[in-house]
């Protein structure tokens, strides 16, 4: 096919916006799959993200649609991920494309994380068609929300499609925009390989399945190809196109989308964002904007049931083939014994993690409160770097604590603009900006330690605004901030997997808030337990859990001994779900309670 | 088992004028026209036992329910000539019955001591007016009194009263009342139970919608150790964990269980121990009934056609039972010799680690003869249970 023929696009949409359900239109009507196999939302392909209702992994699909011009067009569809904690993997998948379809809810109008992308889009040029859909809503009004789609972006409303992917009503002026406003590819495919690696996945017998936009030249199955980043090299096992399905081909030109299974073992040596050229006579320089995705968040994940620690690293393991972005590390903790220390790109990306180890899995898993990376300046002038509070160097031993600061901007009706801010300020956040998005919509921009957000602030975020705002986030610098690790004892001992992390002036309240949920959680014990929050060798905070005095079965006769022995019996296999520090069983809860502690005086 | 092992006898009378609120035994109300189809059951049930083991000596005989003094003396009597025509009962057994004090009156006192009957368990529950309306009791506290001292005037010599405590709004004070006026009353036995959460009681509801506050277990373990001090100056000796008796009114029916010894249950929901197996009967009256009208020709000891379940105990479960039931009894606990003798191993060697680190805490005392529960040791008895199970 002719890069003339050939078009490029994405679709941009907030969750819940119809991005899924346009994508399935948009198979039907180019014949790509047949009504018969139409499964809601295909492109998705994890029950997870069905569930969900978002996009994990991108795939791309390759349709053929015959335009009203009376030519055949190669149209590819790459999907892109939903979800902030993958902007990275975004921006790859945005630069594969020339074009990008916005998709607006005719009810909801535009959010935050669609407009961080847009941005995105914008920075790379691409063509936007904006859509507004679900016009067949009652609550739907389009024109307003083109108005305000224009207001923001500058495009005329009368250019914008309102449209409903679910009735099917608009859907063919979509690819046909995509036909004539989408540019075609432009690239030489003459000159030497490039290929742009947005997204791939592990296949057992294929190696790592890389998917690529060609840029420059052809691909094919003969020469041996190079990955510019990590310098791996690799002979292809197979080329081909997603229609939706794997389909082999001979070769791929410049301005196609397809993947090239790789043989390789890892997603490690083939990530996101590097460039494929040939082993010999490859191109001299890759294409722009490679970068390693690092990890914001840590947290340790421990089995609950000791003996499953072999197959959580094999788990992990196998999430890693997939996930080049998941980073981890055996991490022993004298509470949790033995377990990992791991990194995600976001709080979504590790909730994602977790469950996919305990559904895929069937793992049990205990995660501890989520931590960021802190930067600490040694007296001695060294420079290290920490994932858990519990690695904390020696107090006397620190010049400075720095921590990663992120700016957020939040899309809320004005009337929450009060309450957000008063979030904002608890949570150390500096306000920058505030400006209007149309008459009672504005948008806040903050800068806020990481630290801060990942902990409950979105839920607070949605609570306050009951569900209205929509926030987004990129990483900013670090600064150094008047940092304490605040210790949690139980008994008398530390438990490091409760240490955390806090600013001097929130020490004492959160000490307190801590140490009273602990109580609640923590059963009493055939002692009285005191559970106290102390920095250094200092205590700030402190509640006593009693004694149990009580656990009695006051009427045992002949009856139903056995049913009762029963009872018992399945009451210590629940105790088994505790874990022991020292002589205190402590349930798995208490390893979560910082994140619930809540705001409320 | 041998035959010459003597076995104690239950009889569930599954029957009662109204429930009371705190209830989850196998009972019905407004019932009274199956009495006697059920009592006609019962003695074929005790027929069908004995004949399948013939010549078992039997040394107590306990009517439990419900409200065993539902029953008319003849019922009673039918009973009791189905236990004597078919088990060798001893001469000076133990024969107890349950009894809401309003149905003790001097005429059917009379008639109970006739049939033999020489133990009452009265079940007095308290003394305060506001937890027996709270309990739904149909007595009230001048009931237990007459009923007591009629029982003394028909030659009674050998009474339970049993109270309940860690009840919702009940206080210290009232505890002590309810105490006060049953060790007035001199009976020779003393069962005191916390009050328990079932599931499928009223009491339970209330409390899981907040209408109730839930019983306050330090309150509990307070009262608890005030009955203690009471009773122990009123010259009771405590030989279980809910029980207290005057010497040597320990009650024999009871001890058959805690020593976890053979015993036969018969009636609607009755459960039974006999030949290693433990079983239990069809809860429903009627289909009980309806099922002792079969035919019972291949039945084996101690299964009838009204058993509804039952399994043979191994001898982990065995073991793990017969601590639990021996460390309930305070004063005996476990016999270390007789436990080796028993299951052919040491005691310290099964559970020795838990024992000594409950030892440790005060839970448990530990000497050459016996592994005994503390007197901390007896409120907290399930924490010992669930590591030894």
């Amino acid at each position: 096919m002719k890069p003339t023929h050939i078009r490029n696009f994405c679709i941009i949409a907030h969750i819940d916006h119809g991005k899924s359900t346009l994508a399935d239109r948009l198979l039907q009507l180019t014949h790509t799959i047949s009504d018969r196999e139409m499964q809601e939302q295909v492109l998705d392909s994890m029950d997870l993200e069905r569930e969900r209702g978002v996009t994990i992994k991108a795939s791309p699909v390759r349709m053929k649609y015959l335009a009203s011009d009376g030519e055949e067009y190669i149209i590819n569809l790459i999907d892109t991920p939903g979800h902030v904690d993958f902007g990275y993997e975004v921006s790859r998948a945005l630069q594969a494309c020339e074009g990008a379809v916005l998709v607006v809810d005719a009810s909801q109008g535009i959010e935050a994380q669609t407009l961080a992308n847009v941005y995105l889009a914008l920075e790379q040029d691409l063509e936007l068609i904006p859509v507004v859909n679900k016009i067949d809503l009652p609550a739907a009004r389009p024109d307003d929300v083109a108005q305000e789609v224009e207001d923001l972006l500058g495009i005329d409303a009368a250019d914008i499609l309102q449209i409903s992917a679910k009735q099917g009503i608009g859907v063919q002026d979509v690819l046909e925009a995509v036909v004539t406003r989408v540019p075609p590819p432009e690239g030489d495919s003459d000159a030497p390989l490039r290929a742009l690696v947005f997204d791939s996945h592990y296949d057992v017998y294929k190696g790592v399945i890389a998917y690529i936009r060609v840029v420059d030249g052809e691909i094919n199955k003969q020469s041996t190809l190079r990955l510019m980043a990590t310098g791996a090299t690799f002979e292809p096992v197979e080329l081909g196109v997603f229609s939706p399905n794997m389909t082999p081909i001979d070769v791929l030109r410049a301005g196609e989308v397809g993947y090239v299974a790789t043989g390789l073992k890892t997603v490690r040596e083939c990530r996101v964002g590097d460039t494929i050229t040939t082993a010999v006579n490859g191109a001299e320089t890759s294409l722009p904007g490679y970068e390693h995705a690092k990890p914001v968040v840590f947290a340790g994940f421990y089995p609950t049931n000791n003996d499953d620690y072999p197959e959580l690293r094999d788990a992990l393991e196998k999430l890693q083939l997939n996930d080049a972005s998941l980073v981890y590390e055996p991490e022993t903790s004298q509470a949790l014994n033995f377990g990992f220390r791991v990194g995600f790109l976001g709080l979504f990306h590790m909730d994602i993690i977790q469950e996919r180890l305990e559904r895929e899995f069937d793992l049990d898993i205990l995660a501890t409160a989520p931590s960021v990376e802190y930067e600490v300046v040694l007296r001695s002038g060294e420079v290290i770097r920490i994932d858990s509070p519990a690695l904390l160097p020696d107090e006397s031993t620190i010049a400075e604590i720095r921590e990663p600061w992120v700016k957020i901007q939040i899309f809320t009706p004005e009337e929450f603009i009060g309450p957000i801010m008063e979030l904002v300020t608890k949570k150390r956040g500096e306000y920058e900006t505030m400006e209007y998005l149309d008459k009672s919509r504005v948008v806040l921009k903050y800068s806020l330690p990481l630290a801060e957000l990942i902990v409950d602030f979105y839920d607070r975020l949605k609570s306050i605004t009951k569900g209205y705002a929509s926030l987004d986030y990129q990483m900013d610098t670090y600064r150094a901030g008047d940092l304490v690790k605040l210790d949690i004892l139980v008994n008398g001992e530390p438990v490091d997997a409760l240490a955390m992390m806090v600013h001097r002036n929130d020490a004492y309240s959160k000490g307190q808030k801590l140490v009273s949920k602990l109580k609640e959680l923590i059963p009493r014990q055939l002692f009285a337990v005191p559970i106290q929050a102390a920095i250094g060798k200092r205590v700030i905070a402190r509640a006593d859990v009693k004694a149990l005095r009580k656990d009695v079965l006051a009427k045992c006769y002949g009856g139903d001994i056995t049913r009762k022995r029963k009872l018992l019996e399945k009451q210590k296999k629940g105790k088994k779900r505790m874990k022991m520090i020292g002589s205190v069983e402590v349930p798995q809860e208490a390893f979560m309670a910082l994140l619930s502690l809540g705001d409320e005086e | 088992m041998s035959a010459c092992e003597a076995i104690s006898i239950y009889i569930h009378i599954p029957f009662c004028t109204t429930k009371c609120t705190y209830c989850a035994f196998n009972t019905y109300t407004n019932q009274e026209s199956l009495i006697q189809p059920f009592t006609e059951a019962v003695a074929r049930e005790l027929r069908i036992v004995g004949s399948s083991a013939p010549g078992t000596p039997a040394h107590t005989v306990f009517f439990g329910g419900g409200t065993p003094s539902l029953l008319t003396p003849r019922q009673l009597d039918a009973i009791l000539q189905a236990v004597t025509d078919s088990f060798v009962l001893a001469a000076g057994a133990e024969i107890s019955l349950e009894a809401n004090p309003n149905d003790l009156d001097r005429d059917y006192l009379a008639a109970l001591r006739s049939l033999g009957i020489n133990r009452l368990s009265i079940g007095m529950q308290s003394a305060v007016p506001s937890e027996l309306a709270l309990f739904a009791r149909r007595h009230d506290n001048d009931a237990v009194v007459r009923a007591v001292s009629a029982a003394r005037a028909a030659g009674f010599d050998n009474i339970n009263l049993d109270l309940i405590y860690g009840v919702p709004h009940q206080t210290l004070d009232n505890w002590a009342t309810s105490l006060n006026q049953m060790l007035a009353l001199q009976p020779e036995h003393v069962s005191l139970y916390a009050l328990g959460l079932e599931d499928g009681t009223p009491m339970k509801r209330w409390v899981e919608r907040g209408q109730l506050p839930a019983p306050d277990d330090d309150l509990s373990a307070d009262m608890y150790e005030l009955a203690t001090e009471r009773l122990t100056a009123a010259g009771y000796e405590q030989y279980e964990i809910s029980n207290w008796s005057k010497p040597g009114r320990a009650c024999r029916h009871n001890l058959q269980y805690w020593y976890n010894l053979p015993y036969i249950g018969v009636g609607p929901g009755a459960h039974g121990f006999a030949g290693g197996i433990r079983y239990s009967t069809i809860l429903n009256p009627q289909r009980y009934i309806r099922a002792l009208q079969n035919d019972a020709a291949d039945c084996p000891f101690p299964l009838t056609p009204a058993v509804a379940e039952w399994t043979a105990l191994d001898q982990r479960g065995e073991i793990a039972e017969t601590l639990i039931m021996s460390l309930r009894l305070t004063r005996q606990g476990v016999e270390r010799a007789a436990f080796a003798r028993r299951f052919g191993v040491d005691l310290l060697d099964v559970h020795g680690e838990t024992i000594e680190r409950f030892a440790r805490f005060g839970l448990l005392s530990v000497d050459d003869e016996r592994v005994r529960l503390t007197e901390r040791g007896r409120l907290l008895s399930n924490v010992i249970f669930r590591e030894l199970v």
